[in-house]
C-alpha cells in the first residue's frame, strides 16, 4: 500500500510550484471536456517505490506536451497510466470523459499510440510488414486494408523498401522508424513517446523530428533532450518525485533557469556550442576552451616527440558475414590526448573500439606504446585500455556495487587491500561513496553510468574509451559526468553524437565514414566547419537553430539599474503592519534573465519591467507606497 | 563367440578403410562449418519491398511452396515417422534420395540445408565411430580385425546399423528446410494451430524466434563487457561465480524485456491472439500431393518390411 501524506493535497506541499494551469488551458478555455483528465493519481510499484503521488493534470485534444523530470521522477509510470498499461492505485484517469478501464480501455488502446524507448520491445513481428500491420489488424481491419495502412505508414517513415525484412536485421535507426510506423499505421489520435530520439545519430534525430512535427493529433513526449522538446512541444509538465511541480509553456520552461536547476534539468551549460562558426559568449565573452590556434597547434602533433600511445596503420576488420567494419584505417593517438570519434550509425566506430580493447583482431598493424599488438598481447590490452559501454547494463552484472568494483581489480593481481583502496577512491571520484552495498540493477541510469565509469577508472587505464556516455542521462547526470571527466588526466577517446561533449571534453576530432577516417581536425576547427551540418548524418542544423533561440530566452548577466519589484511581505505603515502585493523601485546589482537581441548587440533593460530575482533583507527596508 | 567370424586384414588397411575416410569426413564437416560461418555477404541485397517467398528466380513458386501448409505439416511428419521406423540401410538410403528429390523440387537454400547437416554431423560422426566398436556381438556378425590389433574389432553389423541411423537422420533433416522455409513462419505456426496445437504454443515459438536474436546479442555484449575487464574462462570458483552472475543478469534482463514486449503488444490492441496471417484453403492438388507422398512413405515401409 502506498502512503498518503496527511493533511490534504500532496502537490501543495511544495513551495513555489505552479500547477494551477493545465496545458492548453488558455487556448482551450472553451473546450469543456479534456481529452485526458488525471485526478489525484497515486501509484506505487510492488517493491514499494512510490512512483506517482497525487497527480492532477488535464490534457486537451491537440496539445503537444513535454513530460520532463529527472530519472525516476515518474514520467514513464505516468504514460503507462495514460495508455492503460497500469491501473492507478488511487485516483482515476479519464479518457474522453470515461474512466480508462474495461471495454473503454480496450477501445482506447486502438486510438492511443505509444512509442517505447527500445524499439526491440515494440518490433515483435516476423517481418516489418507483419509488425506494422499488427495494430490495424487489431483494430478490426481486413488483411488487405491493414496491409494498405502499413504500406502508407512505412512510406511516411521511408521504410517501404524494407517492408519484408526481419526486424532484427534492421539498423537501430531503422528499427526506431519501423516502431513509429507501427504506431502511425493505427492512425492514432494521441501519440505518446518515451525518449524517441535516444541513441539516434543527429541525422536520424532530425528525420524523427520532422515526422513527429507532421503528426496532427495530441502528442505527449518524454525526453531528457530539451532542445528536441523545444522544437516539438508547446507545453512542459515538470515531474519531481512523482508529483507535478510545474506546468509551463515550453518557452517559459527553457527560460527559467531556476526551475530547470531545481529539477536537474538545467541544460544551459550546453548552450555554448558555437552556432555555424559564431562562438557563443559567456559572461566574459570567451568560450572557455582557449583559442582556435592554441588547439590547432597541439591537436595533431605529438607534443612530447614520443611514440604515440596507439598507432593503427592500414588496419582493417571484416566481420564473419563479410561486412566490412574498418578498411585501410590509420590513426595515431598520443598519450594525454583527448580525442573524439564521430560519424553516423554504422560508420565503424564500435568496431574501432572493439579492436582497441582487444575484443576483436583485424588485419594490419596496431601498436600500443610502440609495441606491435599481437594476438597474444591483444588478450592483455584490458590492463591498459578501459572502456565504458554505451549501454552500461552490458558491463554491470554483479550483485553489489562493491563486487562490481572488485571484478576487474581482482584480475589485475593487486592485493585485496589495494583493491579495496582503489575501489573506494574510484567510487568517491564518481560520487558514489557509500553505495558499496547497493545493487547495481536498482541504481538510477545516471548512477549506473557513473558506476561503470568508476569500475574502469579504478583499473587506472592508460586509455579510457567512452562510447556515447550521455545516452539516456538527464542534464544533471551529464553535468556530473563532465565534472568527473575534467579531472581525468590520461588519454581519452570519446565516441559521441553529442557535439557539446565533443566540444567540452576533447581537443581533436576524427570523423569516420564507411570504416575510414575522412576528417582529422582540432576540435575547434571541426566545430566551426561550415559543412558540419551536412556531413554524413551529422546534421546539427536544427539543434543550432534551437540553441540560438533558447540563448535569446536565457540570456543572463549582472546589471545595476533602478527597477521595479512586486513584493508580498509583511511591512509596517505607521502603526499598521500588513501584507499585500505592492510594487516599488529599487536600484541594486542583480543577476537577471531576460530576452536578448543576441550576440554582442547593445540592448536596453527596460526600467519599467518587473524583475524576478532574490531580494535578501528587503523585508527590513523602509517602505513608502500609496494605499487605496 | 565361436559363431562370430573374424576376418583378419593387414594393418595397412586401417588407414585406407578407417583413418583416411574418417579424416576426410571430419575435414569436409570442418570446412563446411568454417564456410557457413564466414560466408561472404551477398553482393546484392534482396528486394525487401516484396515478400521474399514470392520473388523471381523460381524460389517461392515451387510445388512445395504452393502446398497447403496443413497438408505439408501432416504429410512430412507422417513421412518422417515412417522413415524413422525403417530398419534396413537400403530403405534408409532410398529415403535420403526421396528427400534430395524434394529439395530439388522445393529449390530451397542449399546453404541452410548444409548448416542443418553440419549441426547433425557431430552426433552422427560419434555414432559411426562408436557403434562399430561397441555393439554386442551376435551370432552371424562379421568382425574385422586389423593386423594384430585384436582389441580393435570392427563389427560390420555396427557399421551398417550406424549408417542406417545416419541415413534416416539425414533424410529427415533434409526435409526440415522444405517444411520450414517454404512458408513464412507465422503461416506455418498458424497451420499448426489449425491442426489443433494450442495458439499459445505458436505464439511462444514466434516470439522466441524473434527474441532469440535479441537475447544472443545481449549475451554477446555482456560477454564483451566481462572480457574488457579481464575475464577469462577458467576451471575455478571465480569463473563459476562470474558465470552465475552473468546468467542471472541475462535472465533478469530477459524477464524485464518480456514484460516490456507484453506492454507494447497490449498497447497496440493485443488481447491474447495474434491476427491470422492469411486464409488457408485445401485444394485438390494439395490432396493429390499429400496422397502421393504418403504412398511413397508407405511403399518405403513396405519395402523395408519385406526386405529380409
Amino acid at each position: 500500500m502506498e502512503e498518503m501524506p496527511a493533511g490534504g493535497h500532496p502537490t501543495s506541499a511544495f513551495p513555489g510550484t505552479d500547477v494551477s494551469r493545465s496545458p492548453g488551458a488558455c487556448q482551450k478555455a472553451g473546450s469543456p471536456i479534456p481529452l485526458f483528465r488525471m485526478q489525484n493519481l497515486w501509484y506505487a510499484y510492488p517493491d514499494g517505490i512510490q512512483a506517482l503521488s497525487g497527480v492532477d493534470l488535464d490534457i486537451f485534444s491537440g496539445d503537444r506536451i513535454a513530460l520532463v523530470g529527472q530519472n525516476g521522477s515518474g514520467k514513464t509510470t505516468l504514460i503507462k497510466l495514460l495508455s492503460g498499461l497500469l491501473a492507478p492505485a488511487l485516483g482515476e484517469v479519464l479518457y474522453k470523459g470515461k474512466n480508462l478501464a474495461d471495454e473503454h480501455l480496450d477501445n482506447s488502446r486502438l486510438t492511443i499510440g505509444v512509442l517505447f524507448q527500445d524499439p526491440d520491445d515494440q518490433l515483435f513481428g516476423h517481418t516489418v510488414m507483419d509488425d506494422v500491420a499488427f495494430g490495424p489488424r487489431n483494430q478490426g481491419k481486413s488483411r488487405e486494408a491493414a496491409a494498405l495502412c502499413a504500406e502508407q505508414a512505412l512510406h511516411r517513415v521511408n521504410l517501404e523498401h524494407l517492408a519484408y525484412k526481419e526486424p532484427h536485421n534492421l539498423s537501430y535507426g531503422q528499427k526506431k522508424r519501423a516502431a513509429l510506423a507501427g504506431v502511425l499505421a493505427m492512425e492514432p489520435g494521441v501519440l505518446i513517446l518515451d525518449e524517441p530520439t535516444a541513441n539516434l545519430d543527429p541525422g536520424q534525430e532530425a528525420v524523427f523530428l520532422d515526422l513527429l512535427k507532421a503528426f496532427e493529433g495530441t502528442l505527449i513526449c518524454i525526453s531528457h533532450d530539451l532542445i528536441f522538446l523545444y522544437e516539438l512541444c508547446e507545453n512542459a509538465v515538470v515531474l519531481h518525485h512523482g508529483s507535478i511541480h510545474h506546468n509551463y509553456t515550453m518557452r517559459e520552461l527553457v527560460s527559467r533557469r531556476s526551475a530547470l536547476r531545481e529539477h536537474g534539468l538545467d541544460f544551459s551549460f550546453r548552450l555554448r556550442i558555437p552556432a555555424n562558426g559564431v562562438p557563443a559568449h559567456d559572461e566574459n565573452g570567451k568560450n572557455g576552451r582557449g583559442t582556435l590556434s592554441d588547439a590547432g597547434a597541439s591537436a595533431l602533433d605529438d607534443p612530447s616527440g614520443h611514440a604515440p600511445l596507439v598507432r593503427l596503420k592500414s588496419y582493417g576488420y571484416v566481420y564473419p558475414d563479410g561486412t566490412s567494419g574498418l578498411q585501410g584505417f590509420s590513426l595515431d593517438i598520443h598519450a594525454g590526448e583527448k580525442m573524439a570519434v564521430v560519424g553516423e550509425n554504422g560508420a565503424g566506430k564500435s568496431t574501432l573500439l572493439a579492436c582497441l580493447c582487444g575484443l576483436r583482431q583485424g588485419q594490419g598493424d596496431l601498436y600500443f606504446t610502440g609495441d606491435r599488438v599481437t594476438r597474444k598481447r591483444a588478450k592483455n590490452l584490458w590492463r591498459r585500455v578501459g572502456m565504458v559501454f554505451q549501454d552500461c547494463a552490458d558491463q554491470l552484472f554483479c550483485a553489489s556495487v562493491q563486487e562490481e568494483m572488485l571484478f576487474g581489480l581482482g584480475r589485475l593481481g593487486l592485493s585485496p587491500e589495494q583493491c579495496r583502496e582503489r575501489a573506494a577512491d574510484a567510487l568517491a571520484r564518481v560520487g558514489l561513496a557509500g553505495f558499496e552495498n547497493r545493487v547495481p540493477l536498482h541504481l538510477s541510469g545516471g548512477e549506473r553510468k557513473r558506476l561503470a565509469l568508476g569500475c574502469v577508472l579504478a583499473m587506472d587505464p592508460d586509455l579510457l574509451i567512452l562510447d556515447e556516455p550521455t545516452a539516456g542521462l538527464d542534464p544533471r547526470g551529464e553535468e556530473l559526468l563532465v565534472a568527473i571527466l575534467e579531472t581525468f588526466d590520461k588519454t581519452l577517446l570519446l565516441v559521441s553524437h553529442d557535439l557539446f561533449f565533443v566540444e567540452k571534453i576533447t581537443q581533436r576530432t576524427v570523423v569516420m565514414h564507411q570504416g575510414r577516417v575522412i576528417r582529422d581536425l582540432p576540435t575547434p576547427v571541426f566545430m566551426q566547419d561550415d559543412k558540419l551540418c551536412h556531413l554524413n548524418g551529422l546534421s546539427f542544423s536544427y539543434r543550432q537553430r534551437t540553441f540560438t533561440a533558447i540563448q535569446k530566452l536565457q540570456h543572463e548577466h549582472e546589471h545595476r539599474h533602478p527597477h521595479r519589484h512586486i513584493h508580498d511581505h509583511e511591512h509596517r505603515h505607521d502603526q499598521t503592519v500588513h501584507t499585500h502585493p505592492h510594487e516599488h523601485v529599487h536600484d541594486h546589482p542583480h543577476r537577471y534573465v531576460h530576452n536578448h537581441p543576441g550576440g554582442q548587440k547593445n540592448h536596453d533593460h527596460a526600467r519599467r519591467r518587473v524583475h524576478d530575482h532574490d531580494h535578501p533583507g528587503h523585508d527590513a527596508e523602509p517602505h513608502d507606497h500609496p494605499h487605496e | 563367440m565361436t559363431d562370430v567370424p573374424y576376418i583378419q586384414v593387414p594393418l595397412w588397411y586401417l588407414p585406407f578403410l578407417v583413418v583416411i575416410p574418417a579424416g576426410m569426413a571430419a575435414g569436409v564437416v570442418s570446412w563446411l562449418k568454417h564456410r557457413s560461418k564466414n560466408r561472404v555477404v551477398r553482393e546484392k541485397d534482396p528486394d525487401w519491398s516484396i515478400p521474399p517467398l514470392t520473388q523471381g528466380s523460381g524460389q517461392g513458386t515451387s510445388l512445395i511452396h504452393r502446398w497447403d501448409v496443413r497438408c505439408k505439416i501432416v504429410t512430412m511428419l507422417a513421412y518422417s515417422f515412417a522413415v524413422a521406423s525403417l530398419r534396413h540401410l537400403d530403405a534408409a538410403v532410398a529415403a535420403v534420395l526421396v528427400s534430395l528429390a524434394v529439395l530439388m523440387v522445393a529449390r530451397v537454400s542449399l546453404h541452410k540445408v548444409v548448416l542443418r547437416l553440419v549441426a547433425l554431423a557431430g552426433f552422427l560422426g560419434m555414432l559411426l565411430v562408436v557403434m562399430p566398436l561397441t555393439v554386442p556381438h551376435h551370432p552371424g556378425d562379421v568382425i574385422l580385425v586389423f593386423g594384430s590389433l585384436d582389441w580393435l574389432g570392427v563389427n560390420m553389423r555396427g557399421v551398417i546399423l550406424a549408417a542406417t541411423i545416419a541415413a534416416k537422420a539425414t533424410a529427415i533433416a533434409l526435409l526440415m528446410e522444405p517444411l520450414l522455409s517454404t512458408a513464412p513462419l507465422p503461416v506455418t505456426l498458424y497451420g499448426l494451430s489449425r491442426l489443433g496445437v494450442p495458439d499459445m504454443v505458436g505464439q511462444m515459438v514466434l516470439l522466441s524466434y524473434r527474441y532469440l536474436h535479441v537475447f544472443s546479442h545481449e549475451a554477446r555484449r555482456m560477454t564483451a563487457g566481462m572480457q574488457a575487464r579481464g575475464f577469462v574462462k577458467k576451471t575455478n570458483m571465480d569463473t563459476l561465480r562470474a558465470l552465475a552472475n552473468f546468467l542471472g543478469m541475462l535472465f533478469v534482463r530477459s524477464f524485464e524485456r518480456t514484460e516490456r514486449v507484453f506492454d507494447a503488444m497490449q498497447a497496440r490492441g493485443y488481447k491474447g491472439r495474434f491476427p491470422e496471417p492469411g486464409q488457408l484453403q485445401i485444394r485438390l492438388p494439395d490432396i493429390l500431393l499429400t496422397g502421393v507422398w504418403i504412398a511413397a512413405g508407405t511403399a518405403l515401409v513396405f519395402y523395408d518390411c519385406t526386405n529380409v
